[in-house]
């Protein structure tokens, strides 16, 4: 063969490859298309009947004609269903929990939580963290060492909405775990469980992972645990990570109890961390001693920008007294022109009262 | 009849919020993002707005600004409807200038009640 053939023939495989790939795409859009068109076709008279049931409809008629559903046409609109179920609280959840119990959901995402696809095994572990089945705890806890991030995460979440307090240590020890679930949506999960955690997390604070405690301190907060000031409070003073004690000075703030005030004025100390002192700072605006106004007008000078920031916006939580605070610190620059602190001081408070005044101004005018 | 403008990106919420909604008897019209809201608010401006606050480009927080600062939407009565539960962001949507904030997952009844409650406060 000549150059030239061989040339013409490489081409001609070349243009065909082509037409059979290009080919291969349009067909596959066309039938994913097609599927969908039929999928949306089956789905649109039950998604009616879905949306009412959702929207709070506890009509027996409905109810029924739903479980009954084909399976062909409950799998179309089951994705509906779903997302529908997570988003919705009150008689429309319970009466959407009791269609997916009678049409056997819990069953079958039970069945799907070790399917190849990641994607099946986060909708099963979600299924049966909106019907709220506590007896899926152990599976769902499995699931946190899953593989796939994103299964690890909606299993997490999962846990949470099922709120049993048997997930809050498994929960914690993704922390440390190589195969992570992210700080926060710990923390959210945690927090879903309640007071029912307390005594877990409260355990916690002992743990030799730091990221465990940290999250352990800062969930204590969020669930409102007044019981546990005095541990909380401990790991504020002596806690070797700079991550607890940040966490445990932002829940000493939310817990707010008259106890924590000793502590979060000793953190403010200037030998003390910057990060630690600017939290310690806003946790006394958080708590509302007015005792503490004080100290803060002190930190108002200080050369750390956070420090003094929080300390001028605390003062503005604490009311009557830390505003008369910073409008008298405002005063002092008038009478010390020359004192650099002074002016740095007055700086801040300035600020604070120019941010409170422009807030207020917003309510008139609304 | 009463108008209200819904904008969702989320197709069954948004669904299901004008499905609630139109039950109630109000008349709905909705959007799936910030920008069509934002625009038919202002050329048709209903009697409330209910508005996501995660949407992409123009989020819910944006659309309730720039309704404040229009002359003609300034007054309209404003719902948040938001899977954001922390008090920061309670605080932004209020600081943003919305008259009541839902969080998600809601209640539609506690929805249709909300929106009674903040029309008939505009009304006295």
């Amino acid at each position: 063969m000549t150059l030239a053939g061989a040339a013409i023939v490489a081409l001609a495989v070349l243009l065909v490859a082509a037409l059979v790939f290009g080919g291969l795409i349009v067909g596959g859009r066309t039938v994913r298309r097609a599927r969908e068109a039929r999928r949306a076709k089956l789905a649109k008279p039950a998604r009616q009947l879905l949306l009412a049931i959702a929207a709070g409809d506890d009509d027996p008629d409905q109810v029924e004609a739903l479980v009954r559903l084909s399976d062909e046409v409950w799998q179309a609109v089951e994705p509906n269903a779903i997302a529908l179920l997570g988003k919705v609280r009150g008689e429309a959840h319970t009466t959407l929990v009791d269609v997916f119990e009678r049409r056997g959901a819990a069953w079958r995402a039970r069945s799907r939580l070790r399917r190849r696809d990641p994607v099946a095994r986060a909708q099963a572990a979600e299924v049966l963290g909106n019907l709220g089945r506590k007896d899926a705890l152990l599976p769902l806890c499995d699931l946190l060492g899953d593989p796939d991030p994103d299964v690890r995460v909606v299993a997490a979440r999962s846990l949470g909405r099922i709120g049993d307090s048997g997930a809050t240590q498994p929960l914690l020890a993704t922390l440390a775990s190589r195969r992570m679930v992210p700080q926060q949506v710990v923390a959210t999960a945690l927090t879903r469980l309640g007071p029912a955690a307390q005594g877990a997390l409260l355990a916690s604070l002992d743990d030799p992972r730091a990221p465990i405690r940290a999250t352990a301190a800062e969930v204590l907060g969020l669930i409102g645990a007044a019981g546990a000031t005095v541990r909380v409070e401990s790991a504020l003073r002596a806690d070797p990570s700079i991550d607890v004690r940040i966490s445990a000075a932002r829940t000493l703030g939310r817990l707010g109890t008259r106890t924590a005030l000793a502590p979060l004025l000793d953190s403010l100390e200037p030998d003390r961390p910057v990060v630690l002192r600017a939290e310690a700072a806003k946790a006394l605006g958080e708590l509302g001693a007015v005792t503490a106004a004080s100290a803060l007008t002190v930190l108002l000078s200080d050369i750390e920008y956070v420090v003094a920031h929080n300390a001028a916006r605390s003062l503005l939580r604490l009311g009557g007294a830390g505003r008369a605070a910073l409008t008298a610190a405002e005063h002092r620059a008038e009478l010390e022109p020359d004192d650099q602190r002074v002016l740095l001081g007055a700086a801040h408070a300035r600020e604070a009262l120019a941010a409170a005044e422009l807030e207020d101004l917003r309510q008139l005018a609304r | 009849m009463t108008a209200i403008l819904v904008a969702d990106d989320d197709m069954d919420i948004r669904d299901l919020v004008a499905f609630k909604l139109e039950q109630a008897g109000y008349d709905v019209v909705a959007v799936d993002n910030g920008l069509a809201a934002l625009t038919e608010a202002t050329q048709n401006p209903p009697d409330l707005v209910v508005l996501d606050v995660m949407m992409p480009g123009m989020s819910g927080i944006d659309v309730c600004r720039q309704l404040r600062q229009d002359a003609g939407t300034k007054a309209l009565p404003i719902i948040l409807l938001t899977a954001r539960a922390q008090e920061g962001d309670v605080e932004v949507g209020f600081g943003a200038g919305a008259d009541d904030y839902i969080v998600k997952p809601f209640s539609p009844r506690e929805l249709v009640s909300r929106v009674e409650a903040v029309l008939a406060r505009m009304r006295t």
